[in-house]
């Protein structure tokens, strides 16, 4: 896992250089040139395609979409199944949301502080073991979650945090991952100026605070909006925890309406489709973080 | 810049450990304790803990003895759960059921991922500057999508009556395929519901692959390819013999990353088809989540979970032994 991370971040440098060099054209001969903008183009469609069958079904109507033979295409566009979910009483989709937003919001949140806080304390500090508790960091990266979710479940059964939205939050509020890349990057702060501080009076907090934060903005900005996203799709741990229908994040939900509350599939794609929309949303602003991100990480 | 941190000696005496306020130890006392605490508390104690899980008949609902519920009536039992998989009930049936079925996912998934991703980072990479971001959103699409819509969406295009898939079969004259219901429907040996699940989980996964193989292709010099070209070479030669060759450090981490992901892959088969039809695509993690938090079998179901970390181990070794080659090129 890790010689990945490491090579992959390497060559992120390269992507700028590469950039740079004016947008020459292929090589390729013609029809070669031509025949691969057609794969990719028939690809593409193919990656779309679940995607748009699940748009086109949610917007049928409760009849169409049981039709025997199915329409491809629906007859009648309608929002009926939207304006049902969000007129539904028992559902309160915005419930879900907000939901959704604070745990993933607030595990971000500490992640970067706790990634960043360590990245500093493993670069420019030394204490008794530092080695082995880093290695310890590196071994728990490639470790399975199933592997150690059940004791985890009993740690929250023993702080009663059980049924509660901080008990995914405290968990995830470390990240090994996090931590390896964040020291990689203080690593390359000179030490000359966090001395200049130091000299200057300032404690190690206010150091940390006031210079190694800063500096480390746009990385913060990419693993931040990654693992936003993981958050966001987390499934297994908030199904383990969460039993109080209100307090379920919205996967959980989308799970349980398509299973139990509704055999209708024209509701059950709408809800789909507003579950991935806040994703969507977010990978078109931050794309390029995004995409940073996995190549730096490796993290699913 | 070295004299400064040659003055900071570990501290001798425990009582002096916090240091001046301001001063560096008492940063390293004040940012490590949170950060050791979290990963004693979730990360070791957890990792133990399963260990000791496998060793004991442990059920939550039995309050069991004062250390962490373990003993009196979570009796220890030794190697017991082991010994029990090579048996005959109905559980180590299901336990070696799924253990197949996960070599089986992960050893078909992690090729035809190969097989799919690396000439598409290779043709998203040699298309015009401008048109490699608008392929890139679109094949990166379904990996930020949340696993539990890809899931639905899959399902849905699998409906053996209003399925997108179906529709097609029907539409070319051929008989429709109940894709994840039918425990008789097999394709090369292995069940159809399987490959459905394969499908999907490619499909959803295949992004991290691209982003990994795309940065590692980038790296690759212009030069190594022009003077193959220079040369006369073609470019399916200059692919095959130079490219490919390159890539290959990172197919390795790669293919590693997906098999470990496909090892633990939980998401899209639970709510898929749940291990259906007739158990065929029961995996370990599904198999040591419904053993845990549906039977209350903890202790079979941290034996499960210990099987899982050897696999995840060898795997890892194996990679350990695969990067050490030397690949070094000069530029």
């Amino acid at each position: 896992m890790i010689p990945s991370r490491y090579g992959a971040s390497s060559t992120l440098s390269s992507i700028r250089r590469r950039k740079q060099r004016s947008s020459k054209q292929s090589t390729f001969y013609r029809p070669a040139r031509w025949l691969l903008y057609l794969c990719l183009i028939l690809g593409s469609a193919v990656t779309l395609l679940p995607f748009v069958w699940m748009l086109l079904a949610s917007l049928k109507s409760a009849s169409e979409i049981l039709r025997i033979p199915p329409t491809l295409w629906p007859e009648n566009p309608t929002l009926a199944s939207y304006r049902t979910i969000f007129s539904d009483s028992g559902l309160g989709l915005w419930r879900f949301y907000f939901n959704s937003i604070f745990v993933a919001g607030c595990s971000t949140i500490l992640v970067l502080f706790s990634s960043s806080l360590g990245g500093y304390l493993f670069a420019k500090h030394h204490f008794p073991g530092k080695d082995l508790l880093y290695g310890t960091f590196l071994i728990s990266i490639m470790l399975p979650f199933q592997i150690i979710m059940i004791p985890r479940y009993l740690l929250l059964v023993n702080f009663q945090l059980v049924d509660s939205l901080w008990g995914l939050i405290l968990p995830a509020a470390v990240s090994a991952v996090g931590i390896v890349l964040m020291r990689q990057y203080v690593d390359v702060i000179p030490n000359e100026i966090l001395d200049a501080a130091r000299i200057d009076g300032a404690t190690e907090w206010t150091i940390y605070w006031r210079i190694v934060l800063p500096q480390l903005r746009s990385e913060l900005a990419t693993i931040g909006i990654l693992f936003f996203m993981l958050g966001w799709n987390n499934y297994l741990w908030p199904l383990i925890v969460i039993t109080t229908p209100e307090r379920r994040t919205l996967p959980v939900l989308f799970t349980w309406y398509s299973n139990g509350h509704s055999n209708r599939l024209d509701l059950t794609m709408a809800v789909g489709v507003l579950v991935i929309i806040p994703m969507l949303l977010v990978y078109m602003v931050g794309q390029r973080w995004i995409i940073r991100g996995i190549a730096w990480t490796g993290s699913r | 810049m070295s004299s400064l941190e040659r003055t900071i000696t570990p501290p001798r005496r425990w009582w002096k450990v916090f240091g001046k306020r301001g001063g560096r130890s008492y940063f390293v006392l004040t940012a490590l304790l949170p950060l050791l605490s979290y990963m004693l508390l979730w990360e070791v104690l957890p990792i133990i803990w399963t260990l000791c899980l496998s060793f004991f008949d442990y059920s939550p609902s039995r309050s069991g003895g004062v250390i962490l519920g373990f003993g009196g009536t979570n009796p220890y039992i030794g190697l017991e759960h082991f010994r029990r998989m090579m048996g005959n009930s109905l559980q180590a049936q299901l336990f070696r059921t799924s253990l197949i079925n996960t070599l089986m996912f992960a050893f078909i998934a992690v090729p035809l991922n190969l097989l799919i991703t690396i000439p598409l980072a290779v043709a998203i990479e040699s298309v015009h500057e401008r048109f490699k971001g608008f392929f890139r959103f679109i094949y990166f699409l379904p990996t930020v999508t949340t696993s539990v819509a890809v899931a639905a969406m899959w399902k849905y295009l699998y409906h053996p009556q209003q399925g997108l898939f179906n529709i097609i079969l029907k539409g070319v004259g051929l008989q429709p395929v109940i894709w994840l219901g039918d425990p008789r429907a097999t394709l090369g040996g292995v069940p159809v519901a399987l490959w459905a699940v394969i499908l999907a989980s490619v499909w959803h996964d295949m992004g991290y692959n691209l982003i990994i193989l795309i940065a590692a292709l980038q790296a690759i010099p212009e030069t190594f390819k022009e003077a193959a070209r220079i040369d006369g070479a073609s470019e399916w030669r200059v692919f095959w013999h130079i490219t490919l060759p390159l890539l290959r450090p990172a197919i390795v981490s790669a293919s590693t990353l997906t098999m470990m992901y496909f090892f633990h892959a939980f998401d899209i088969i639970q709510i898929m088809t749940d291990g259906g039809p007739s158990n065929q695509t029961q995996v370990l993690v599904l198999d040591i989540y419904q053993n845990a938090f549906r039977s209350g079998r903890m202790g079979w179901a941290g034996a499960e979970a210990f099987i899982l970390f050897l696999i995840v181990l060898l795997v890892t070794l194996l990679q350990l032994r695969l990067a050490r080659k030397e690949w070094h090129y000069d530029t």
